[in-house]
């Protein structure tokens, strides 16, 4: 059986009386593009703050590679990347010297640093901007300046949070051969985007958090097939958008009618 | 493309613990790091300003340790010399009170490293915490500290050689305790200022303790009254005798107690004992460094302490005003006002002038007179300590605005009414915390003459409005973005910082000396014309910043938005 490039059991994180997560139990094979959605506020980036040692779970279990993975675990922190919610970037610092710093801490020698660091500007068109620094940056730069930083060091397992907001087309094009390029390769990437049809575009499978909770989990095709049945239209599952599937799997419909706002009117 | 999607290359093994190749890696690359912002600080203006700032800071304070350590030093000596080391535990005290309550007076004026950032990295626990002992290591208290032991250490190896080693030994563990001991009170002040909860725990603590501080005066001087001074004071003498020997007995197994009796017991050729009150302060060093060990590890761990609101809906509710009217005048002074009530930095700023009073009280109380007339200056001190609070309020009233900056570019409202109302709130606030400032001292010091009263308000209302017009053009041209939840970790800006301390010093010895000068030609009454003739000048600075704030805002506005917004 092959070994699951993240595995979580029962994962759970309250934050004193709000429980953000509850008792999520997924798996994610290697190799494959995850797309993890959910309204706002619904536990996302709570659960890949905890899937990559930011944030410790209040209960359950992680298995990255199929071992168990906590923040102390440095081999495994290794072989994941990370574009974590606001970025994190070293405003004061030029791009060059971020992608070093980084890649430095992840343990790469000096001269891979570099090259690689010179590689990344020039795919991300960053190399004309080096003496500027990361603070004077547009969001779209920082953005693709955080997924650089991410993949320096080669990892096996890629969490991206809000990757393509604020990039504009032709950057997000090019990130998104990236990314495939990655995963023909045998990388993971675990996504989670509010752009519904990137993640059409791009993952092979989706799981939707709602409230804390994972309501729905499989490949695009096992979502539309379980949809389509319980409309009542009967609508072939073949022409159902992966938007309508989000709004039927949350319950959209089941919300609150919007009411008019009365000054508007 | 070389990199994406293959393995990573050529790495260093991660299992050498905090001192293993990888570790040393991410030190050296964590220094460049810090070389290089520190580097591309300097390329604005502002940057080479705040170098000369903290440049002229850190020489200040250096002389500051290198006097206080000459003192030190000198009392070692002295001490070591005439055989009396059974006092020398004061130093130590000394030396313990000023590395532990510094950083607390200069928690904004230091810039320290968020460490959190970290942990996305294969940084191992042992290295974190290595690292949040070495970054912030050069910081003022820890300098003054160290100095402070060094001239210690100096004083007793001069006066008997033998005693160099001991003395070295219980002044190194006594040094790494202190800096255990004041970066686990931080850290876990920063744990508890994080959550509503135990933030209003905090404050409740803080406040009954300054309450007890100023009950506790009265309760020493009680009797003590100008009939029956001479009887009850040697009845008090006695007393303070009593509880004298009691800390003196008890403060002998505390660190400071403990460092001091090493060197004593190890001058009477007493070695034994001198190891065993080193173990002993060495438990203490693993205590605080235990302590400080355990709120590291919930912070790797991946601790978020933030506060998130229950899924449940609200009860709808329209919520009160705390401040009546309409129009953005009062928006903003509300703002100013809920903002307040939930900064305990903030808050802790305000109320510390009531216990500078109580400092104060101790040294006036008895001798409050200069040729038996209350001293004024007292007061105006007292005041002018008050305002040092108000600080951060005055010089940089827009830094807690963050993001939210773009609100108020965006609105049609003119930046001069938002800044005109917070200098308004700022003022009532000001007023409010004079008067119990007055209240305080007038009962510590007795009530000032008329006279004095009038002058000092004259006084106060010219300082008033001469922090209120340099805050705005401060809070316009070298904003800072804060958080106002934290003690520590802030970002701060000491160009700022000093050169509002120089501002309040100036108008602090222009009171003084207005108030010296009229008291040397017997004319006190003419300080009052005097103040209220600068209070006029001071008003109508005030009115002209004022008249060009807009002007200066939509001059700055980039880098206000770019400063309160950009990524750290």
């Amino acid at each position: 059986m092959e070994i699951a490039a993240i595995q979580t059991h029962g994962l759970t994180r309250r934050f004193g009386a709000l429980t953000a997560v509850e008792d999520v139990t997924l798996s994610v094979a290697q190799g494959q593009f995850f797309g993890f959605l959910g309204p706002n506020g619904a536990g996302k980036s709570t659960t890949i703050k905890m899937l990559t040692g930011l944030l410790e779970p209040t209960s359950g279990s992680i298995e990255i590679l199929g071992q168990p993975f906590s923040a102390g675990s440095l081999d495994l922190k290794r072989q994941i990347g990370v574009v974590p919610e606001g970025m994190a970037l070293l405003g004061r610092l030029t791009a060059p010297e971020y992608l070093r710093f980084v890649g430095r801490m992840y343990g790469l020698d000096n001269a891979t640093t570099n090259r690689r660091t010179e590689e990344l500007l020039d795919f991300m068109h960053l190399a004309d901007e080096s003496k500027k620094l990361v603070t004077d940056f547009s969001h779209g730069m920082q953005k693709k300046l955080a997924l650089a930083a991410a993949v320096i060091h080669g990892p096996k397992v890629l969490f991206l949070d809000e990757p393509f907001e604020g990039v504009d087309a032709i950057a997000a094009g090019m990130l998104k051969a990236m990314l495939q390029g990655m995963i023909s390769r045998g990388a993971t990437i675990f996504l989670t985007t509010h752009v519904l049809e990137i993640v059409e575009r791009l993952c092979s499978h989706v799981a939707i958090i709602s409230q804390g909770r994972l309501v729905a989990n499989g490949s695009l095709e096992e979502l539309r097939a379980g949809v389509a049945s319980s409309l009542p239209g009967a609508e072939s599952s073949q022409r159902l958008t992966l938007e309508q599937i989000f709004l039927s799997i949350v319950g959209a419909d089941a919300q609150e009618p919007a009411q008019e706002l009365s000054w508007l009117s | 493309m070389a990199v994406v999607g293959h393995t990573a290359g050529p790495e260093l093994s991660a299992h050498t613990g905090p001192l293993g190749a990888l570790a040393r890696a991410q030190y050296s690359a964590l220094s460049r790091m810090r070389w290089s912002m520190f580097r591309n600080s300097l390329r604005s203006n502002r940057g080479a300003m705040e170098l000369g700032a903290r440049s002229v800071t850190l020489i200040l304070y250096s002389l500051m340790g290198l006097g206080l350590g000459f003192g030190l030093g000198l009392g070692a000596f002295a001490m070591t010399a005439d055989n009396q080391l059974q006092i020398l535990p004061a130093l130590f005290w000394a030396v313990f009170l000023l590395w532990q309550v510094m950083p607390i007076t200069l928690a904004s004026f230091q810039e320290q490293f968020d460490m959190a950032g970290l942990l996305r990295f294969p940084v191992g626990f042992g290295a974190f915490f290595l690292l949040h002992l070495i970054f912030g290591l050069v910081d003022i208290s820890t300098i003054m500290g160290a100095l402070a032991c060094l001239g210690i250490w100096v004083g007793i190896s001069l006066a008997r050689p033998g005693l160099s080693a001991w003395t070295a030994l219980a002044l190194g563990i006594f040094a790494v305790f202190n800096v255990f001991l004041v970066r686990a009170i931080f850290a876990w002040i920063d744990r508890w200022l994080a959550q509503r909860r135990t933030r209003e725990i905090v404050g409740a603590i803080f406040f009954v303790a300054l309450l007890s501080l100023q009950l506790l005066n009265p309760a020493f001087h009680q009797g003590d009254h100008p009939g029956n001074h001479g009887e009850i004071s040697s009845k008090t003498r006695q007393q303070g005798m009593r509880y004298l020997m009691l800390a003196n007995s008890a403060q002998r197994w505390l660190p400071p107690g403990l460092a001091a009796s090493t060197v004593e017991r190890a001058s009477c050729q007493r070695p034994g004992e001198a190891f065993e009150g080193m173990g002993v302060l060495g438990l203490y060093m693993l205590a605080a460094g235990s302590v400080l060990a355990a709120r590291l590890r919930a912070e790797y761990r991946g601790e978020n302490l933030g506060e998130a609101p229950s899924r449940k809906k609200a009860e709808r509710h329209s919520g009160k005003w705390l401040i009546e009217g309409s129009g953005p005048m009062g928006a903003v002074m509300e703002k100013e006002l809920r903002i307040l009530t939930r900064a305990l930095p903030l808050l802790y700023g305000l109320l510390a002038p009531l216990l500078m009073v109580f400092v104060l009280s101790g040294l006036y109380s008895k001798g409050a007179s200069i040729a038996g007339h209350p001293l004024p200056i007292a007061l105006l001190i007292s005041l002018a300590y008050a305002m040092v609070g108000f600080t951060q309020l005055f010089y940089n009233n827009l830094g807690a605005e963050g993001p939210g900056i773009q609100i108020l570019f965006l609105s049609s409202t003119p930046i001069r009414t938002v800044i005109l109302a917070k200098n308004l709130f700022h003022a009532v606030l000001f007023i409010v915390d004079a008067v119990l400032v007055c209240l305080v001292a007038s009962l510590r010091f007795s009530l000032p003459s008329p006279l004095v009263l009038v002058a000092t308000a004259a006084w106060l209302l010219f300082a008033l409005l001469i922090h209120l017009a340099a805050g705005n053009v401060f809070s316009l041209n070298m904003p800072y973005r804060i958080n106002l939840g934290r003690m520590t970790r802030q970002r701060g800006s000491q160009a700022s910082t000093l050169l509002s301390m120089l501002i309040q010093l100036a108008v602090l010895g222009a009171g003084a000396g207005v108030f010296a000068l009229c008291s040397v030609f017997d004319r006190l009454w003419l300080a009052m014309p005097i103040f209220f003739a600068m209070a006029a000048v001071a008003a109508a600075v005030w009115l002209r910043v004022l008249g060009n704030v807009d002007a200066l805002a939509n001059r700055r506005r980039d880098s206000l938005i770019s400063t309160l917004v950009k990524t750290d």
